[in-house]
């Protein structure tokens, strides 16, 4: 069903332009990408709202549900700028998103979402000069949910801040993987006293510790709305 | 930021990149499947005679992509078929008396073939379409009467297939109600007698529904034999009935309904044959062998349709039309099309439905305020269309046990037709929510009240949350159990967790603010570390085991340090169960370090994965296989007080512990079933056990992700048999490929096992056992709480008072106990509708264990207990 209209969960034409990738495998990549990138984000906006929000879109009975949710940061302050990446189990689920709540509200903005390349180590960090995204260094008008509201709300906007403002302060860049699938539990069972440090068991054939190759990502998230 | 602001570059950021894709030129041949698509989009009649003239004009003939243009629009653009029969009967004709086939006829053979396909994939929504077409060709006297009948004929031979699934005989019932309704006048005048059997199909498949029925009902009213509804009413009665009073009518009614363009055209001259449509069968139900031919998702998709469907009703007859009318059913059916297909684009969806009225006949709705009155109302007509359209979205958003769309799009769709038209559509959304709020003492079923109450709180969410909460303050005088108290509470939660506390406790009234409205918590809800008290008798033990934690100890040194504490506490005066306190400090820490965020939380537990593994087990020290089920429920019960004010975080702490396979989807089952009062604030207290929409949202939880997990088995086996099967082929074909040169034996080919099939195979089976193992611990929990034996001391008393018709009608006497018991049967009608896919492959085993009990004995609730199962497994 997409002859008389144009169906809303086609990604954006937005191009990651220091990819290393072509544009024919991102498309690739895109059509089984199972993240989102979500933008227009309140700095405020807590990952538990998002979680509310975007667990609607989840299919738990089909082998779905969110893994995880990476909060974009300023890259100095280590304080939320704006932008994050919802990560599900499931493709379907980031598709069901983009129809469904790309272009409603949560936390009263209307967020925007976009099938998203799938998250890289560093990523989460703004790229504008300030240390937030690049769209917040250049904006001409005035944002009260990205930077404060006006008059009667102000004061309960200082304290939600302050509260958000120590939540990252421990931050190390390693960003939990949100657990694989199911497993026997043998391997488990097979450690038997003898203990490791603890890695969900999806994480090996994750590949996800890709440090060096972070930087061809730099631009990506700080340039996007 | 307000959804006022329109207009020019809203898009803007879209397009920024890769202009060349908008610069794509169509070719003249997709020019003309385009003008076809657009077709009466301004003014159809005018339109008809230009788009004629450019089909006929176009060189070269290519009858496929005219075909095929015609097919998109009756299957995407229902609402003008009409016009797009009468266009096929213009091209129909042969203007300079040509010999060979029209150009229409030529269409109409190659658009069959879409039909065809359509119902060979059994597409029902294109292939009902495509008959809704052939209907009003036959008004048209382009086609044939006899095949139409004979086609109509073939959909009904359906009902009376041996074990028809319902979701089949639903469309195929369809499907021929539709196409007799449109082509009414012309097959009655030519058989009346294939009308009545038409009919009698229908209603005899009907007459075999009415325990299914019964189960999907939309009010729990758990003693009602016979099904009166008064707010609802079931599709296959719809149809009927509107069938019934067409036929009354011999049909001439339709011509009152839906417009029939073509009806002005002269009657074709004696050399004008209609097209006689070839024969069909609908083919069968594609049948699963083991389980595992067919893609799993689709699979469940089918089987989540088969149940009547009951829309809820929430107008009047004078402000919306009355669904069993046959204009009420053509018009709900034109609007649900439209919501079903433009499903993929919201917004479209929202422009299309303000629009319907411009292809209904004049003077159906009543105009748009301040529009100029083009036609005078139509006696009996006049509806208001915006109310109309809440009322079909909503209607099919409550279709129990499921919607069969994303639950979330029709909160989506709503949103955008506000956005479009705030001043209509607002009012009508309003409306619409007291009435659904007016049912709740009705006894609206649990699942919709929940539905509701997500609703609610996502569209207000959307609209700054306003609403006049004030015209429910008097509702808190009835119990705190009672319907409209727990969907305030819900709706309340639910806005607290898109929003956050303070926004939310600002916009409810003080009475609604108070603590003993049992709304909302006084503060925000956040942590509740209970070892954080220094009067605490272990805060010096937990502040140990916390610091230890909070500075990244290794998991080892922590294991170590709790094996110490453990000695100390055995070593103490007080008898305590020194394994649970070890248990609770654990949770507790891990649970503080992990709650700044959903991420935090994430890095606590993967960071301590061994430490949760070794406090999973029966003794704590050992990091052994399963672990054992009184030290999960430890770890659950942890989780519950550490995040007591905040059932969101309980959900999503559950929900990662399963994932990291913490606790088994049985635990968290267990431990539902063995709560003593209701889990999370704001509560009251002293209550006997219940299931409340939180504790079944917890059941849920674990249910789907114990049928999420044979899902993704499933997938796996099915990749890996392919797989294996492509290599085989290869490797055959390899082998037959070397024969020529040497002459090797057959046995060459590959036959050694697969190791990775192996495990998938046996991980299916042991996850298809956990399933087992969860659904039976949520039936066994039900039947405990339902019918709890005389022994039980925190059992409901009101579980069999309830379930009378005398208990019903004196409902206005009930308190919290009556109506908690209440909702416990309404989530266990629930749960045996919504997981009866599930259930039906375990039917024998499951009521054996969990319904022995109960033979010889005569107990009311026993017995709605198993009429309820019997008819969700298929059994009654």
């Amino acid at each position: 069903m997409a002859h008389v209209v144009q169906p809303l969960d086609q990604p954006s034409n937005y191009k990651d332009s220091q990819a290393r990738v072509d544009r024919q495998k991102q498309n690739e990549m895109l059509d089984r990408s199972s993240t989102l990138y979500i933008g227009n984000l309140s700095f405020y906006t807590t990952e538990e709202q998002i979680y509310e929000l975007f667990s609607k879109c989840a299919s738990p009975d089909h082998g779905g549900g969110i893994k995880r949710i990476i909060m974009g940061l300023d890259r100095n302050t280590r304080t939320p700028c704006g932008f994050c990446f919802v990560e599900y189990y499931t493709h379907a689920e980031a598709l069901a998103c983009m129809r469904y709540i790309s272009g409603t509200k949560l936390d009263e903005r209307i967020v925007r979402c976009d099938l998203d390349l799938g998250y890289k180590e560093g990523r989460q960090f703004g790229r504008g000069k300030s240390g937030g995204q690049v769209r917040d260094e250049h904006r001409q008008d005035y944002d009260p949910g990205r930077g404060g509201w006006g008059a009667q709300a102000q004061k309960l906007e200082i304290e939600r801040r302050r509260e958000v403002e120590e939540r990252y302060a421990d931050t190390t860049g390693i960003v939990a993987n949100g657990g694989g699938d199911w497993k026997e539990t043998e391997t488990i069972s097979a450690t038997n006293g003898k203990l490791k440090r603890g890695r969900s068991p999806a994480d090996e054939g994750d590949g996800a510790r890709m440090g060096q190759r972070a930087r061809m990502d730099d631009d990506v998230d700080a340039e996007r709305m | 930021m307000s959804y006022d602001r329109r207009g020019g570059g809203r898009r803007r950021y879209r397009d920024d990149y890769d202009d060349r894709r908008r610069e794509y030129h169509e070719t003249p041949e997709e020019k003309l499947r385009l003008s076809i698509i657009k077709f009466g989009e301004v003014d159809a009649l005018a339109e008809l005679p230009r788009v004629e003239k450019q089909i006929r004009e176009y060189v070269p003939l290519n009858i496929s992509n005219l075909s095929e243009a015609f097919r998109f629009s009756v299957t995407e653009q229902p609402y003008k078929i009409p016009y797009y029969a009468s266009l096929l009967r213009a091209l129909h004709e042969q203007p300079d008396a040509s010999d060979g086939p029209s150009l229409g006829r030529q269409i109409l053979e190659d658009l069959w073939k879409g039909f065809q396909s359509y119902l060979d994939k059994l597409a029902w929504r294109e292939a009902r379409l495509c008959i809704q077409f052939f209907a009003h060709l036959t008004m048209a006297k382009v086609v044939s009467p006899d095949s139409m009948i004979s086609l109509l004929q073939a959909f009904t031979s359906v009902l009376d297939e041996f074990g028809v699934s319902n979701g089949r005989a639903k469309r195929a019932a369809m499907c021929a109600a539709e196409g007799l309704m449109f082509a009414g006048p012309v097959i009655k005048a030519h058989s009346a007698l294939a009308v009545t059997d038409i009919i009698n199909a229908i209603q005899a498949y009907n007459d075999t529904m009415s325990n299914p029925t019964w189960l999907v009902q939309p009010t729990t009213e758990a003693h009602q034999e016979s099904i009166v509804f008064d707010f609802a009413d079931e599709l296959l009665d719809t149809i009927l009935r509107a069938l019934r009073t067409l036929n009354e009518s011999d049909f001439s009614e339709i011509a009152s309904i839906i417009p029939q363009p073509y009806a002005s055209y002269p009657e074709p001259d004696s050399s004008f044959s209609p097209f006689n449509l070839p024969a069909v069968l609908v083919p069968p139900e594609v049948i699963e062998i083991d389980g595992l031919s067919v893609d799993s998702e689709t699979d469940i998709q089918v089987r989540k349709e088969e149940w009547p469907e009951f829309y809820v009703r929430l107008f009047d007859n004078e402000i919306t039309p009355d669904p069993t009318t046959p204009t009420g059913y053509v018009i709900r059916t034109a609007l649900l099309d439209i919501v079903e297909i433009y499903e993929v684009n919201r917004k479209e969806c929202a422009r299309l439905l303000l629009e319907y009225p411009k292809w209904n006949l004049p003077g159906a709705f009543k105009p748009k305020p301040g529009a100029p009155v083009e036609s005078d109302p139509v006696e009996g007509k006049d509806w208001q269309l915006e109310s109309t359209i809440l009322e079909t979205i909503l209607g099919a958003y409550l279709v129990l046990p499921a919607p069969s769309g994303e639950p979330l799009y029709y909160s989506s769709l709503i949103t955008e037709l506000c956005k479009l038209s705030p001043s209509t559509v607002g009012p009508a959304v309003g409306k619409s929510i007291r009435k659904l709020y007016g049912f709740l003492s009705e006894g609206l079923d649990v699942e919709s009240a929940r539905k509701f109450a997500e609703w609610f709180a996502i569209h207000m969410s959307n609209f700054n949350f306003q609403w006049v909460w004030r015209e429910w303050i008097p509702d808190l005088s009835s119990p705190v159990q009672h319907p409209k108290r727990t969907f305030i509470q819900r709706a309340v939660e639910y806005e607290v967790r898109l929003s956050y506390h303070d926004r939310i406790l600002k916009t409810l009234p003080e009475a609604m603010q108070a603590p003993d409205a049992y709304l909302i918590t006084e503060r925000a809800p956040g942590p509740n570390f209970e070892y954080d008290d220094p009067s605490n008798p272990y805060h010096e033990s937990a502040q140990t085991v916390l610091n230890l934690i909070r500075g990244r100890a290794k998991a080892e040194d922590v294991i170590a340090n709790l094996e110490t504490l453990k000695t100390t506490l055995e070593n103490a005066d007080e008898p305590i169960n020194v394994n649970s306190v070890v248990r609770s400090i654990t949770v507790g820490s891990l649970l503080h370090i992990g709650s700044r965020s959903f991420s935090h939380l994430l890095n606590a537990i993967e960071r301590y994965l061994p430490l949760l593994r070794s406090i999973s087990s029966a003794s704590l020290s050992t990091s052994g296989g399963g672990g054992s089920p009184e030290a999960k429920a430890d770890i659950l019960t942890g989780v519950a007080s550490f995040w007591q004010t905040n059932r969101q975080m309980i959900g999503i702490v559950f929900d990662k512990l399963m994932q990291y396979q913490i606790v088994d989807p049985t635990d968290v089952v267990a431990w539902v079933f063995s709560q003593e009062t209701s889990i999370g604030e704001p509560r009251v207290l002293g209550g006997p056990s219940s299931i409340g929409t939180h504790e079944w949202d917890l059941l849920k939880g674990a249910l789907d992700k114990a049928n999420g997990r044979v899902v993704i088995a499933k997938r796996k086996v099915v990749a890996l048999r392919k797989e294996d099967d492509d290599t085989r082929g290869r490797a055959k074909a390899t082998a037959n490929a070397m024969e020529v040169d040497a002459d090797k034996p057959e046995e060459e080919s590959p036959t050694v096992d697969n190791p990775q099939l192996n495990t998938a195979l046996k991980a299916l089976s042991t996850l298809t056992q956990e399933q087992k193992g969860v659904l039976a611990r949520t039936l066994e929990g039900f039947v405990a709480y339902l019918a709890p034996s005389p022994t039980n001391h925190r059992a409901n008393p009101a579980t069999r008072t309830v379930i009378t018709v005398q208990g019903w009608s004196e409902r206005a006497n009930w308190g919290s106990d009556e109506w908690a018991a209440w909702e416990t049967w309404g989530w266990y009608r629930h749960f045996c509708r919504a997981y009866s896919p599930y259930l039906r492959n375990y039917t024998n085993t499951l009521s054996a264990v969990s319904f022995s009990r109960f033979e010889g004995a005569s107990d009311p609730a026993a017995e709605l207990l198993k009429k309820t199962w019997n008819v969700a497994t298929g059994q009654a």
